[in-house]
């Protein structure tokens, strides 16, 4: 690049920038990304585009398509978090001997009412690892699945267990109404 | 209900994992007892990842103005680090140049040392500029670019995410080193090495994110593999994710290359009809003002797909349209696959004289470019001519230079089988042009799968 160049490409990032403020806004409401943790995905994205720019036809579709896949893949590692803190909650829920015998019973109840709602796949794995205290492998054993897949086929049922506690009271109300 | 219920921000903070471990616990206790009014605030947070996969549509309603509201402080603190960072990244291109030259200017020994050793060589840009240069070499000189590209894992490898701005486009970089490599040594015949690479390539590939950009190329590179591999089925599966990025990000013309090379799949595997919808796509995305070259070897590709077919005319007056680009490409090989295509076009037309010029250029620039395989390719041609016009004597002798130009060139146990069979019987004058096409096809098949066997006709 000769030094000729320069203004013209900091006058292009200029012009760019000012044009696609508002569909990132949009884009980014509309993925509901909360906005402290908007800073890392553009600033990512932005980044990638000044060093890869010469490859790139159209800067545009090209900042939007790579935000979109970045906004699914932080939702990917928000849930896969939340899962795991689901999972992990209610582990901890069904070892504590130190709760009162009442409340045991309670979210046993809850529990188990929660299990009964999902697809009977799911109903059973979850069924061995919370209330019998099966490690994975175990559960692999005893429901004939392969040691290599268990992991994905636990995330996938506690995907389902987790949408349940947070969406059913949601859905029940809609299916009322 | 015998806990209470959780404040808003708490359900938020819930939904996104932010809790410590005992808000966490907390809150689905509660709503494992399935709280309605709570489970309706969670619903209204996960509900629009649920959508996510479509994100045709965007818009948004004038009253949620508020939420892309926002987002302004936050575009402005990056938009204002981007604008200087854009001059910085500036700066670093024009010294990686000038890094390039100055490694180039040295003796090849004396680059591997420079960049394991010197810090002043750790530079992210060099490692772009080599591998650019790399890809610029493809065409001219694949030797260049095996060694070009060489460099570039080298320098790779050394870097560190600090050098490139996070670890993300390191192991992008990385990943496309590594790829460039593979694909400089498939197209100089090094299959062994390119093996090894692209395996190094997958699993640098599966074992860390980078860009969707990067992603879409190297698995591009990888397909290429693949295909001289004739691991079809993976080829056509890394062309499919390729394609699937490019549409992702809006990428129309590298979309087009895409679809040139699943072409190429459908060629090998006999599926005439997909090849040529294939290239007459890609001709249709690829922009002929942009990307010059890999709208050229499009049209080469459907002008060879229409010879091979028996439309010689088709390819005849499609070459006449297309001559102008190759020629304004210049560079040696794509002016040696034009000669490649004159003769064979000239020799479906029965234009013998033509077609023997041209085969005897390009059987030469091969030799002295050291593609011995291709040299051998060009004198089956070559031979072809000199059946079709019955000169026996000129046959035996073609027959015997390209055995020697085979044996200098290639440890290909079979194909040498296969030049040892047409060379026996050129001797006795009993090579036909049935023979020559036969050896010829199993040359060309042979030449990315060394487990085919060839079985000398009766």
């Amino acid at each position: 690049m000769s030094a000729l160049d320069q203004p013209q490409v900091e006058s292009f990032l200029d012009g760019f920038l000012k044009k696609v403020r508002p569909r990132l806004k949009t884009l980014f409401a509309h993925y509901r990304i909360p906005p402290q943790d908007t800073e890392d995905l553009l600033q990512q994205a932005l980044l990638a585009l000044i060093y890869h720019r010469e490859g790139i036809r159209d800067p545009e579709a090209w900042l939007l398509g790579t935000l979109r896949n970045k906004c699914l893949l932080y939702w990917r590692e928000q849930r896969r978090r939340l899962y795991d803190s689901v999972d992990a909650t209610v582990l901890e829920f069904m070892a504590d001997p130190l709760e009162p015998a009442q409340e045991s019973a309670d979210l046993r109840r809850d529990l188990a009412n929660a299990l009964e709602r999902l697809p009977e796949r799911c109903r059973s794995l979850l069924a061995l690892r919370y209330r019998q205290g099966y490690d994975p492998s175990e559960v692999a054993e005893r429901l004939g699945y392969s040691p290599a897949s268990i992991s994905k086929i636990t995330t996938r049922c506690l995907a389902v267990l987790t949408r349940h506690l947070v969406t059913s009271g949601s859905y029940k109300k809609k299916v009322g109404t | 209900m015998t806990t209470p219920h959780p404040a808003p921000e708490a359900l938020e903070g819930f939904v996104l994992g932010r809790l410590s471990p005992v808000e966490m616990r907390d809150v689905a206790r509660h709503l494992v007892a399935g709280c309605p009014r709570c489970q309706d605030v969670t619903a209204g947070l996960w509900e629009p990842a649920d959508v996510f996969e479509d994100p045709q549509t965007l818009a948004l309603a004038d009253e949620e103005a508020d939420i892309r509201d926002g987002y302004d402080e936050v575009l402005d603190r990056v938009f204002e680090r981007i604008v200087a960072t854009e001059a910085r990244v500036a700066d670093q291109r024009s010294l990686g140049r000038r890094l390039y030259d100055e490694l180039m200017r040295c003796p090849a020994e004396r680059r591997q040392l420079l960049l394991s050793n010197s810090l002043r060589f750790r530079n992210r840009m060099l490692c772009e500029r080599l591998i650019e240069e790399s890809y610029e070499s493809f065409f001219e000189d694949p030797r260049r670019a095996a060694e070009v590209a060489r460099l570039a894992v080298l320098l790779a490898d050394r870097l560190e995410a600090g050098n490139c701005d996070g670890e993300e486009e390191l192991a992008g970089l990385r990943v496309r080193a590594w790829a460039h490599l593979g694909n400089a040594l498939r197209i100089h015949a090094d299959l062994g090495g390119a093996e090894q690479a692209f395996a190094m390539t997958e699993s640098l590939l599966s074992g860390s994110r980078v860009p969707l950009i990067e992603k879409a190329r190297v698995l591009s590179f990888l397909g290429s593999g693949h295909l001289a591999q004739r691991r079809f089925a993976e080829a056509l599966q890394s062309f499919d994710r390729s394609a699937t990025i490019y549409k992702k990000l809006g990428q129309w013309n590298l979309l087009g290359r895409t679809l040139l090379q699943k072409s190429l799949v459908c060629g090998e595997v006999g599926d005439d009809e997909g090849e040529m919808r294939f290239l007459r796509r890609a001709l249709d995305l690829i922009d002929p003002q942009a990307d010059p070259r890999v709208f050229l070897a499009a049209r080469h590709n459907l002008i060879h797909a229409l010879y091979e077919r028996g439309r010689v005319r088709e390819a005849f007056a499609l070459l006449y349209h297309t001559r102008p680009l190759y020629l304004k490409a210049g560079d040696r090989m794509n002016l040696l696959k034009l000669r490649w295509l004159e003769g064979l076009v000239a020799l479906g037309m029965q234009r013998t004289d033509q077609a023997e010029a041209a085969f005897r250029e390009i059987r030469e620039a091969f030799v002295e470019l050291d593609l011995g395989y291709d040299a051998a390719l060009a004198s089956l041609d070559l031979a072809s001519v000199y059946i079709l016009q019955g000169r026996s004597a000129d046959v035996s002798r073609v027959a015997e230079e390209t055995l020697a130009i085979f044996q200098a060139h290639n440890t290909h146990c079979e194909a040498l089988a296969a030049l040892l069979v047409f060379s026996s019987a050129a001797r006795f004058e009993r090579a036909g042009i049935d023979l020559v096409r036969e050896v010829s096809s199993f040359l060309k098949r042979a030449r990315n799968n060394p487990d085919l066997r060839f079985s000398s006709p009766s």
